[in-house]
């Protein structure tokens, strides 16, 4: 009996820990090339479910995973824009991270009503098929669960290539390890930023998007409540790191699953930040961290 | 007419509350440099605290909490603004110590959010997502005032509190402790060449923000009798920063006016205003996007805030030979003829005290 | 003219050099930067550190001020083994630092710079701020006395009231020397004092440094400038790839081949014009 919850539990952590991965490595990304923290990144991920929201059951009515790679793309290019005339003039003008902080702290509150004036509080749903739950192995999960699964294994993998085999990749990674060396031998800086900028929209807007599939909700403040997640995601991982971030997504996925069908689901979140505390305490530049880095 | 003035009074209390929160949060970040992002978590912990230990025994009131001594006001509000500074004792020790200031920012907003969870999760601790209420308005009794009085006489109260903290405010502001924080704030690294054991400062400026934090949020139970998790969504931290860098990061009468632009005027004064028929709630998602537009345009065309910080001038030592441009007699002349405007205008006034 | 009171506090034992390092090693990332760097600080003098670029100057300053921990070595100041002390408690100790690029405390005015220098306050506890006011209010009168006398001898009295972030680049160099006296360091590790200043700057800093001297200061400074170390050091180690290569008199150094091949030629030959 026991055995048999541990492994249900578990798929259903395989499955937070999709959503989780492309989440942190979403925000791992932008913080590695900016060096500031993205406070406004739960609205980017809300905002970007309701726009797959409105795609897929408000004006064009397709199908949901085709609403959800528009949405997402879409999210990006408005995660470039607000870095273009909001965040890249701020992080510039000002040497403390304090004031660009406090930027997306503002961009959080303008995001977070923006979706509430448009959509307003009630909570929503995505249009689509209802599908049964199916034994796979050990596992209880239902098709969109799986598609999910291969989507965040899928982003992993893109995102690990890109970074391995690419010279973008290898300009992102120099770049995240030092501006002014990156500068100086010739990357250009600017474009790597809005690429990364662009990344991380899309894939904030994709994981708020899964999210509200695997949630089979949505409301505008879902994406700042799974912010804190994400935040120990990012943090066990080893902050900046991107393989830490999708590593911490997994370890935080399964470890609040898990610990839910052993106590009350309820305390979850509680598992999250337990794991948060202890790294905190014993290893405080994350599991994975880069050397030189917090 | 009744209605107006209780309106009025509830701004009154908003305005003096927020004061004492912004000048809370300045000591810790304006003046120490510590970006705390959990700021709102300090506020609520001192909000439960003094209601719970002012209420009953939970038996029989409907409600669960911890405490529940009848501890009358101010007693109650001393213990909630103590219970704040217990919170600041743990977080300083588990996260101050170890990060670098914009780590440390992502750990303190995760920790206002499960400070909140945990809350809305243990109703044994403070009745959970309901909160507390019933909490009794303090002193009624003994004047005998209805509710309308009641406002009138609570936000009086609040002032005057306010005005209180304000005072010992700038006393630490003025002295040699609030100048460590400054040169910490401006950079940990030459401050602790000159010996000064950062962490220790650090965590005294948390402990003192934390009384103002833990003072503010009793005063909201105890002014409107309930306090729940919506009250304190980790965003409200945000609300408090607003204040400061509107009013003027590290200048205490700064504050007061930051309090009266972002508090009063942006959040209280829209709620009063009638829904927009069909759609409720718009105006309050309208002020709030407001808000993030007015810190965003005040940071960029005046991050000094309205009041911007003022140099601290002190007395010239006794005995001083001035000659007659007000330049020190025995002084040689200035390295490089750049800032020679301190003439005997400024020398005159050096005599006053500043930083009100 | 300015006493530099309780300025030849030294820590514990007054025999020997004030400051001994042995086998410092620091690594970078896989690139040592400093690699067994050995020396001794005589008591009282002037001593100037030297070497090419890249040789670990700083990086040594770094560990000496307790700002870097070394990966391996020790360094005693006086008799106090202060290896990878916390840089608070060796400032306590009576080792001052200035940095190569000055860092002034841009929020402080420059009156205010100094007054947070001593290194223990009565008020900087809020016991005293509320129970002793005449404490710290006596002390306060003593400090900003101090610190005008300091501040008429560095030049920088009238601008006592300006927030130090409005400093020309010289001006900030004295100020961040000036601190550093109003601390009453017993060793004053100074990193490039005279960089980027103007020749006449640089005057007043060498008699400013002599001044030091004079009051029973020991000073420990990096400089490239040898026509400076040649007036004032009376004492040159020469570091290069993090090691120590030679210590003695300048004029002794210049015989050294070893020296001038990894360092004093190319200076030599470029102040000649070769």
């Amino acid at each position: 009996m026991r055995v048999t919850q541990f492994w249900l539990s578990f798929g259903f952590g395989l499955v937070t820990a999709s959503v989780l991965s492309i989440a942190a490595v979403g925000l791992s990304l932008q913080f590695g090339i900016t060096n500031y923290i993205n406070f406004a990144y739960g609205d980017f991920m809300a905002l970007g479910a309701y726009l797959t929201y409105a795609f897929n059951a408000e004006i064009f009515h397709v199908n949901i995973w085709f609403a959800l790679i528009v949405g997402s793309l879409l999210m990006g290019l408005i995660a470039v824009a607000l870095n273009r005339f909001l965040l890249s003039p701020f992080a510039r003008r000002f040497d403390k991270t304090f004031y660009v902080l406090i930027v997306t702290f503002g961009l959080s509150l303008i995001m977070l009503n923006l979706t509430y004036s448009i959509w307003g509080p009630n909570v929503r749903s995505y249009n689509m098929k209802i599908e049964v739950d199916m034994h796979i192995g050990p596992f209880l999960l239902n098709k969109y669960e799986i598609i999910i699964m291969i989507i965040s294994v899928v982003t992993m993998l893109l995102i690990h290539l890109m970074l391995k085999t690419t010279r973008l990749g290898k300009s992102m990674r120099a770049m995240s390890d030092n501006t002014t060396l990156a500068m100086t031998s010739g990357i250009d800086t600017k474009r790597i930023t809005t690429i990364t900028w662009f990344l991380s929209g899309t894939m904030a807007g994709l994981a708020g998007s899964v999210l509200g599939i695997t949630e089979g909700n949505l409301t505008p403040a879902a994406g700042e409540l799974f912010l804190f997640v994400i935040f120990a995601a990012v943090i066990v991982g080893g902050v900046g790191s991107i393989y830490g971030a999708m590593a911490g997504g997994v370890l935080i996925g399964l470890a609040t699953e898990v610990s839910a069908a052993f106590i009350n689901a309820a305390y979850k979140l509680d598992v999250a930040f337990v794991i948060l505390i202890l790294t905190l305490l014993f290893r405080p530049s994350g599991l994975f961290a880069r050397s030189g880095r917090a | 007419m009744a209605q107006f003035w209780y309106y009025v009074f509830t701004l009154v209390f908003f305005l003096f509350d927020y004061f004492i929160l912004a000048m809370g949060l300045n000591i810790q970040y304006g003046e120490t440099g510590v970006m705390n992002f959990a700021y709102i978590g300090f506020v609520a912990i001192g909000s439960y605290v003094t209601g719970a230990v002012s209420l009953p025994n939970s038996v029989g009131t409907g409600q669960q909490y911890i405490f529940g001594w009848n501890i009358p006001f101010p007693f109650n509000l001393i213990m909630g603004g103590i219970a704040a500074m217990l919170l600041a004792v743990v977080v300083a020790f588990i996260a101050l110590r170890r990060l670098r200031t914009d780590y440390l920012a992502m750990v303190l907003f995760a920790l206002s959010f499960v400070l909140y969870d945990i809350i809305n999760n243990y109703p044994r601790l403070f009745n959970g997502a309901d909160g507390l209420y019933n909490v009794a308005e303090p002193m009624t009794g003994v004047f005998h005032m209805s509710t309308n009085s009641f406002v009138i006489f609570f936000s009086l109260v609040t002032a005057a509190i306010s005005l209180i903290l304000w005072a010992v405010m700038s006393r630490i502001t003025r002295s040699p402790l609030g100048r460590t924080f400054r040169a910490i704030r401006d950079d940990a690294d030459v401050a602790s060449a000159l010996g000064k054991g950062v962490f220790r400062y650090q965590l005294t400026s948390m402990l003192i923000g934390s009384f103002f934090a833990g003072i503010g949020g009793g005063l909201i139970i105890q002014f409107g009798g309930s306090f729940n998790p919506s009250a304190w969504l980790p965003g409200e931290t945000f609300v408090v920063f607003a204040v400061i860098i509107v009013g003027g990061v590290g200048n205490n009468v700064g504050l007061l006016v930051g309090a009266l632009l972002v508090e009063t005027l942006l959040i209280h004064l829209p709620a009063f205003l009638p829904d927009i028929p069909g759609r409720p709630g718009l105006i309050e998602y309208f002020s709030a996007m407001v808000i993030g537009i007015v810190l965003m345009a005040m940071l960029w065309f005046r991050p000094q805030g309205m009041l911007p910080e003022r140099v601290r001038k002190f007395p010239a030592p006794a005995g001083e030979l001035l000659n007659r441009d007000g330049h020190s007699v025995v002084a040689p002349t200035p390295v490089e003829a750049v800032a020679t405007t301190n003439s005997a205008a400024q020398v005159a006034d050096a005599h006053e005290g500043n930083d009100a | 003219m300015m006493t530099y009171k309780d300025l030849s506090t030294t820590p514990a034992g007054s025999e020997g050099p004030i400051l001994r390092c042995e086998g410092l090693t620091k690594a970078f990332g896989g690139v040592n930067a400093v690699n067994g760097a050995t020396f001794d600080v005589p008591r009282n003098k002037i001593t100037a550190l030297i070497g090419p670029n890249g040789a670990g100057k700083t990086t040594v300053v770094n560990i000496l001020s307790g700002a870097m921990k070394s990966d391996s070595g020790t360094v005693h100041l006086g008799s106090t083994d202060v290896t990878n002390m916390d840089r608070a408690k060796i400032a306590r100790l009576g080792l001052m630092r200035t940095f190569q690029l000055s860092r002034e405390l841009g929020g402080l005015s420059v009156l205010e710079n100094l007054l947070v220098a001593p290194k223990v306050q009565a008020g900087e506890s809020i016991f005293n701020i509320f129970f002793r006011p005449r404490l710290v209010k006596r002390e306060e009168r003593q400090n900003i006395e101090r610190a005008t006398e300091i501040l008429r001898t560095y030049g920088l009295y009238d601008l006592r009231d300006n927030w130090a972030r409005e400093l020309s680049g010289g001006q900030k160099k004295l100020l961040e020397i000036s601190r550093g006296v109003m601390a009453s360091p017993s060793v004053f590790l100074l990193d490039e004092p005279m960089a980027g200043v103007n020749p006449a700057l640089i005057e007043r800093i060498g008699g400013y440094i002599l001044d030091m001297k004079a009051q029973g200061v020991t000073v420990l400074m990096i400089e490239h400038n040898l026509n400076v170390v040649e007036r004032i050091c009376d004492n040159v180690i020469v570091l290069a790839e993090g090691k120590t290569l030679a210590t003695g008199k300048l004029s002794e150094l210049r015989q050294n081949k070893e020296v001038v091949t990894a360092y004093l030629g190319e200076v030599i030959n470029a102040s000649t014009g070769h």
